[in-house]
Formats: C-alpha cells, structure tokens, sequence
C-alpha cells in the first residue's frame, strides 16, 4: 500500500461479513480511513457499497466483524459512533411533511440538538447551500439538483465528522457537479473526513487522495489515488507519420510496436509519459517527420475495468 | 435506553406535525361521525329508550363514540405513519441518528397519546354540548385514554412494520378492529344481550376498554373495573413489548 495516507483512523473496519441470504454481500473486509482524508469507495453495481455504508451507519445488521468510528465501537457505543457520522443517501428520503429549513431541524433534533444554535445554523447551511429561498417548502417542490444539495445539507447539521457521500452527484448536471466538489474540497480542507462512493471515476481520480474497490463483496484494491494511477498499463502513444513506413525501426519493434498502414501511425503500449521524447526521436531518427503525436493516458477508469476483469 | 430525549420528543413534534397536516382525516372525521351518531342513534333512536346505566341513551354513547375513535385514529395514524415512513426510507433519519428503539417507540406512543386525547376531548366538548354527558372521574377516564392509545399506537407500530403494501394496514382494521369495537359495548350494554351473547362478548377485549372507560362517565360498569384495567393494562403492556422487540431487532427496518 504505497503512499497510503498515515494517520489515527476515522474509520477502521475489520473483518465484516454480511449475508443476505444466501448471497455474500460483504466478505471479510478491513478497511480503514485516516482522519481528514478524502476517501473513494468505487465498485460496480452489487459489489457491496451500499450495504457497507449501511453497516457503518446502521442501517444494516453485520454477521461478523467490528466497525470502529474515530475509536467507537459502533456496536457497543453506538451513539457516540452515530453522533459523529453523516449520511448523505443516493435516494431522496426527506420527511415529505417538512418544510426544507424543518427537515434540517428536525435531523438535528433527532441526533439530540436543539435550540436557537440549530435554527441559526440550519439557515446558514440554507444559505451556502443556495437553498434559503425554498426555505418554508416542501422538499416535492425543488428541482434534482437543489434535492441534491438538501441531501448535503441534512447530512451536515449535526456538524458530523466523518461524512460519508453515497453517490453524491448521481443524476445531477455538470455546472452543479463541478459546484458540489467545490463545496465538498471545502469541507474536506476543514477537516471533515469523506467517504465517497461514485460511479463517476473521473470524480474519485481528482477528488479522493485514497481509494478502495470493491468487488463481490471483496476489496480488491485499496491504495492512495497516485499508486492506484501507477498500476495503469494503458498509456499508448500514436504517432502518424508523413508517409508509409518502410521498416519498424528496431527500438520501436523492441518494444512491440504496432504500424497501421491505413492510416500511417505506429501505436506504443504501457509507456511511461518519460519515455515519450525517446520514442518519437526514434521515429525522428529514421527518417520520418511527425505528422500528428498523441499521447493517450491512462485514467483510473482502465486501472478499474483492469480490476474488474481479473 | 432513553438518554436522547432532545431525538424522542422531536419524533412527537414531528408526528404531531403530521397530524396537522392532515388533519382533515385524522381530527375532523371523528367529530363529524360522532356529531352524526349521536344525532341519528342518541337523540334521534334513542329518545325512545329509558334510560341506560343512569343516563340517557345519547349520553350512554359517548364514551364508546371516544373509545371507537380514539382505537381508530391511533392505529391508523401510527400504522400509516410507520409504513409510509418505511416506504419512502425516512425513517431511516432517525435510524441513523443516536436514537435508542425505546426512544423511536416512545415517540410514537407519545404522539398517540396525545393524538388520542385531542380526539377525546373535542368528542368530549360534543357530547357535553349535545348531551351533557362528562366524565365523573377525569383521572380514570385520562388512564384509560392512555392504556387504550398506547396499545393502539403499539399495535400500529406493528402493522407498520409488518406490512408489504398499505392495503395490509387496513385488514386488521377491517376484519378485527372495527367489528369488535362495534360489538364490543359501543352501542349497548351487555345487560341487553342474551347470556350467550354475553358470555362471547366477555372474549372480546375492546369491551373491557369501552366498559373501563364508561365507567368514568357512568359509575357503572358491566365488569368488576379492575378487571378492565387488568385486560386493558395486559394488552397495552403485550402490544408494547412486540412494538419495542421488532423495533430493536431492526425487523423490516434494518436489513
């Protein structure tokens, strides 16, 4: 686990196993997240995701194994676990007889708070969350995206610590994509632990520092973004030349470099950005000008889909 | 445990709320239906009967009018107010939340208690503006409201959970509730009924409610007033401890 992120855990989870069933949701995984971090938690659909998220929160039963929240056991002291976690769900499941400012109160109320501290922060939560103008509605009458962001900020009025984000951006638009990880880094740089689950890749490769992959119940792959990204074997450089190649220069065939006369371009795998100069000075070398160079890198995607197919 | 009374007594706002909300089902209903007994069985049928347990007949109806709404709204409002909070995955925000099963439970029982006494007390003001008909013992009267709204509440927490679609909700009400409660003492006293009658009717528990609760009303009653309580006070601590038992162990609530 190279580069994975050192720290006193916000999170450890040791040997949980659920069963529905006859279905293994959940086989014997550890997990554990650092205090501050920004942590992915990706799989496919099915994987066990969910039902992990919903091991921590409580929502589901475990068969076996201890889920520790910042040193709490979240068994045996649970409600000093559940005091210090969040939920923001994948599905809406706002009280429909609420107003938008009561459903925060009232979530606050729930996790023991009350008082003009509560009042006072769900309005600042209203505000920075673009929401103070629907204060007094329903949560029926706002758009998916402002749903969204209600989501948020009911998982924030108890000022949680570890905050866990199941699909947080699932169905929204792209402007309040790119809004909502805004606000996310934010909380983050404060000092807010994310748990993230996504099946946008693209969003846990530049948000989460750390990712784990689940898999059929297995955690198949648990290091920091960066290490994760160094396994990737992907990274292919196309370079078209000015006319037909007449023989592949040796260092390039060294390195099973493939020539589509069709188009005039030779295709090299798994090269590291750092070889890229080296290459195309090769093809330089041997007479040919370079009529179009493209450098093609991996993305966490491949790194996952490589996982997958394992 | 109770500890998060902050998290119990918002779970009674919030269901009082709900109340409000729709109060055109839960408050009104029983007021009207009552008005309408009253007025088409009490003064209208019952002009013509002498007097029942020392009262008038309209006045005789009133206690089992209160009970027979009170049972009703109870169940049906912790029912629906468990099932749709499950439907719809809101209940899970006070599952997520440090709140202990006695505390949820709790919270439900008390919002139908309250519920329940509204109701008595708005039939209450019919009944002493169209008949005259008060409690002599407000105390029993208040005891019995609470025994009989918490175990309707409790046993709404269960067909809550138990229930796969709302049409389940309302079988125990159809098939059960409503017809014992209108054979159970509502309308007349065991004293009219033949002695095999009688002795069926002594198996059915919403008479021991409306008979303990008519006693504070009339002074009389058909059963030893103990009796009642004790049948009553069982069932309420039966109804309770399923309630609290499914809700510990998650049943239906966490996978």
């Amino acid at each position: 686990m190279s580069g994975f992120r050192e720290g006193p855990p916000a999170l450890r989870i040791e040997h949980l196993s659920k069963h529905y069933g006859t279905l293994v949701a959940v086989d014997d995984i550890c997990l554990q997240v650092a205090q501050g971090d920004f942590f992915g938690f990706l799989g496919p659909n099915g994987a066990g995701k969910t039902t992990t998220i919903n091991a921590i929160v409580g929502l589901a039963k475990i068969d076996a194994g201890r889920i520790d929240i910042f040193g709490n056991d979240n068994a045996r002291d649970w409600r000093v676990a559940r005091r210090l976690v969040g939920l923001a769900p994948q599905e809406y499941n706002f009280d429909r007889f609420l107003s938008i400012r009561d459903i925060l109160i009232y979530q606050a109320g729930y996790y023991g708070l009350s008082g003009e501290g509560v009042r006072r922060r769900a309005d600042v939560l209203l505000e920075r969350f673009g929401l103070a103008s629907k204060a007094r509605d329903t949560y029926l009458k706002l758009s998916g995206g402002m749903k969204r962001r209600l989501t948020l900020a009911r998982a924030l009025i108890h000022e949680p610590r570890l905050l866990i984000l199941d699909e947080p951006t699932a169905g929204v638009d792209v402007e309040l994509r790119i809004e909502l990880w805004g606000m996310l880094r934010e909380l983050n740089a404060a000092g807010t632990t994310i748990i993230l689950t996504t099946h946008y890749l693209e969003e846990a490769e530049s948000m989460c520092r750390n990712i784990a992959i689940i898999e059929a119940g297995c955690i198949v792959a648990m290091d920091s973004t960066v290490a994760l990204l160094a396994r990737r074997r992907h990274d292919a450089l196309s370079v078209t030349l000015d006319r037909p190649l007449a023989v592949m220069p040796p260092e390039l065939a060294a390195r099973a470099a493939r020539y589509d006369p069709a188009t005039r371009t030779i295709f090299l795998d798994r090269l590291a950005p750092a070889d890229v100069p080296a290459a195309l000075a090769v093809v330089e070398k041997a007479g040919y000008e370079l009529a179009d160079v493209e450098f093609k890198r991996a993305s966490l995607q491949d790194v996952f889909l490589d996982l997958m197919r394992k | 445990m109770l500890g998060n009374w902050t998290g119990l007594w918002t779970l009674v706002r919030r269901e009082m709320v709900r109340t409000f909300k729709v109060i055109n089902q839960v408050i009104w209903p029983p007021i009207i239906t009552t008005v309408l007994y009253v007025l088409v069985f009490g003064l209208g049928i019952g002009s013509r009967i002498p007097t029942v347990q020392g009262v008038s007949y309209a006045a005789f109806l009133i206690p089992g009018l209160i009970m027979l709404q009170v049972i009703d709204q109870t169940y049906g409002e912790s029912s629906s107010s468990v099932f749709q909070g499950r439907f719809l995955n809101s209940i899970q925000e006070m599952l997520i939340a440090p709140m202990s099963s006695l505390e949820i439970v709790g919270g439900f029982i008390i919002s139908s208690i309250l519920r329940a006494i509204l109701i008595a007390l708005l039939i209450l003001g019919v009944g002493a503006v169209m008949v005259h008909a008060t409690p002599h013992n407000w105390l029993l009267a208040l005891l019995v409201t609470v025994l009989v709204s918490s175990l309707f509440g409790a046993l709404g927490i269960v067909a809550g959970l138990l229930a796969e679609k709302f049409d389940h909700i309302a079988v125990l009400t159809t098939f059960v509730i409503t017809p014992l409660v209108f054979v159970g003492g509502v309308f007349t006293t065991t004293q009219f009924l033949p002695p095999f009658v009688r002795n069926i009717t002594l198996f059915n528990p919403m008479f021991y409610m409306i008979d303990a609760f008519r006693f504070a009303f009339t002074g009389r009653s058909d059963e030893p007033l103990w009796m009642s309580l004790g049948v009553v006070g069982l069932l309420t601590g039966g109804a309770l401890g399923a309630a609290l038992t499914m809700t510990a162990r998650g049943y239906k609530l966490r996978a």
